[in-house]
């Protein structure tokens, strides 16, 4: 059903009114959600410039299976390209083989992490950026109160971007010799809720905790429900749930840092349309994120999260 | 084989006094009633699923597909009260849910004969992957208060939790089963010698499949707990238990390759890993290190229990 209706819009893209066709390959499928906002963004785009826009992503997480599809999105020739580099290595070969045939290539979500000089040379990076998600969380926590010591509730370490996003906050509390370390929570809920109590109850000083993802975020916030600590302890979290929204209307959870994923499909196709038309392109990289939400617009970003915008 | 009291469970109480003691030392909070509480609760939910595979262990199976089914029976059941079933009603569907997954590990296992190893391999890939196609990878939040949620991990005083008392009451029924009744000699026969336990009459296949069922509706029980007390089920709930109710069990002095083990090892072997991680933590320890510790503590114990095992048998 799916490579039908792949078909038919790329039938339509060749015989239909629309001046340019891109493709989007994601390493997500379009049953995440998360990927669902980029679709959205892509869609609404395409519709407002006139082109057509394509999306494709492997059903379940695989590798091999999102190479086949940027091979098959370059094999169609289309006016341009937009992929997320999910792995440098793998990609090199296929997207050089792109840009050399003139298509241009723009990168969301994920950058070339490798040095400049070794990178895959695409037009324009857009996307957050994960060391500055964790700088700006830092920052926001301190805006706020300047906290005697912090920890970090890690649920995967070795994770490349949970660690850059530790690193931000890391550096930015170090600066200011605020005690700060990285606790090791696991991604089970209750082991995690136990080990970030025994930490509070080791340092009781801590008042400040930093979670990177929801399943940080989740066993924190019960946490502090549970043993009556809000306003003693803040949380600072990375990412967006109903649950954290929530937290964040009920003030458990001081703030949350969202990376705009709508953006990431929608302003690959203007970057591309306005260099295809006028050879224009932002330079380097485009940040989407890091974002804060917190009470003051928390109400707007859930009304947005409803409407499909993040 | 004469039968010492506690002998098969030394290895784990020399090991869990020792650290005791050690964390007693290291910190002054480590035996403050709280944090017992809190290190017990941890040690509840691992502990019910240990318990489960304690008993298919011991039967010479293995059932690695515990983690996604302590995901799968919550999500469901969460999923059928939000769409408005009567509380009841969806903690029975989601827990016969459960069952019948053991089952199918265990008709799969049995009438193929595949290892069960594979069996359950494969159906914890499988039943992770519904869990993350159904979810579309996101978590799903409990839209209403649900009392019969309470009764499974609610608090009751003094940080204390029913989870606790879940495991303390399905740990006290399993070792009666066990050590006291007829079943439990066929379970012990069933994985010490499959050959000797058919030709004494003893229906092994039945015998196997039922302790499938119960690992996988323990399993299930014991992520119900979890949910009751989160409210919300993550996708990824549950992922790398199985190797760590088999490291309870070990570090409790049940053998990998049957016959023999103890429900009451199994017990202090999960307290113990919950132990160690809230130990390590208030004793300072640096955090990235602790999964090298209880990786350390596991390979101590089987080496500890292999010991006591040959003492015993001579």
């Amino acid at each position: 059903m799916r490579r039908v209706l792949i078909f038919l819009m790329v039938v339509l893209a060749v015989f239909g009114f629309s001046k340019y066709t891109f493709y989007l390959v994601s390493h997500g499928g379009p049953a995440d959600p998360f990927w669902a906002v980029v679709m959205k963004g892509l869609k609404d785009a395409g519709e407002k410039y006139g082109v057509e826009t394509v999306y494709l992503g492997p059903e379940k997480y695989s590798l091999k299976e999102f190479i086949d599809l940027v091979n098959s999105a370059i094999a169609r020739k289309p006016d341009g390209l937009i992929v997320t580099i999910t792995n440098p290595v793998a990609l090199d070969e296929p997207l050089r083989k792109a840009i050399k045939m003139g298509i241009p290539v723009v990168a969301i979500n994920v950058p070339d992490t490798r040095p400049p000089e070794e990178a895959i040379p695409y037009l324009v990076y857009v996307g957050m950026d994960e060391y500055l998600a964790g700088v700006y969380a830092a920052r926001r926590m301190l805006q706020e109160f300047t906290p005697k010591r912090a920890v970090i509730a890690i649920h995967e370490p070795g994770h490349a971007g949970l660690e850059a996003r530790a690193k931000g906050i890391m550096d930015v509390l170090s600066e200011k010799n605020i005690p700060v370390e990285k606790l090791d929570i696991t991604t089970d809920p209750t082991k995690a809720l136990s080990i970030m109590k025994s930490y509070l109850m080791k340092h009781p000083d801590t008042d400040a905790i930093f979670t990177l993802g929801p399943l940080g975020a989740h066993p924190a916030i019960q946490l502090v429900e549970e043993e009556g600590l809000k306003g003693k302890v803040k949380i600072g979290a990375i990412d967006l749930t109903t649950k954290i929204i929530e937290a964040i209307k009920d003030g458990t959870v001081l703030f949350t840092i969202d990376q705009q994923q709508y953006l990431q499909g929608y302003l690959p196709v203007v970057f591309l349309y306005l260099y295809k038309e006028y050879g224009l392109i932002p330079h380097e990289k485009v940040l989407t994120g890091p974002s804060i939400v917190d009470k003051s617009n928390v109400d707007v970003v859930e009304k947005t999260v409803r409407e499909g915008y993040r | 084989m004469i039968r010492f009291p506690l002998m098969k469970e030394l290895g784990a109480i020399v090991g869990i006094v020792v650290f005791f003691i050690l964390f007693s030392v290291l910190s002054d909070r480590f035996l403050s009633m709280d944090n017992l509480a809190s290190i017990f609760t941890m040690a509840s939910e691992l502990g019910i699923v240990a318990i489960g595979i304690t008993l298919l262990m011991i039967s010479g199976e293995f059932d690695l597909s515990v983690g996604s089914v302590y995901a799968v029976v919550p999500m469901a059941m969460a999923i059928l009260i939000n769409k408005g079933q009567p509380d009841v009603i969806a903690l029975i569907i989601s827990l016969l849910l459960g069952a019948s997954l053991g089952l199918l590990n265990g008709i799969v296992t049995l009438k193929t004969g595949i290892p069960s190893f594979i069996t359950t391999l494969g159906t914890m890939m499988f039943w992770r992957g519904i869990l993350l196609a159904v979810t579309g990878g996101f978590p799903i939040m409990l839209e209403r208060n649900s009392r019969v949620l309470n009764i499974f991990g609610g608090s009751i005083a003094g940080g204390l939790r029913y989870s606790g008392v879940w495991f303390i009451i399905l740990a006290i029924v399993f070792w009666i089963i066990l050590e006291r009744t007829r079943y439990g000699n066929w379970v012990f026969a069933t994985g010490g010698n499959l050959g000797a336990a058919k030709a004494l009459g003893i229906p092994t296949d039945r015998v196997k499949i039922v302790n499938f069922i119960i690992s996988s509706l323990l399993a299930g029980l014991a992520g119900i707990t979890t949910f009751g007390r989160f409210k919300i089920v993550d996708p990824t709930l549950g992922q790398g238990m199985e190797l760590e109710a088999i490291a309870s069990a070990v570090i409790g002095g049940t053998l990998l390759s049957g016959g023999f083990g103890s429900v009451l090892g199994t017990f202090i072997g999960a307290f113990m890993i919950g132990m160690v991680r809230s130990g390590l933590v208030l004793a300072g320890a640096p955090a990235y290190w602790y999964r090298a510790f209880i990786g350390v503590i596991l390979i101590v114990a089987a080496i500890i229990n292999a010991r006591i095992r040959k003492k015993v048998a001579g």
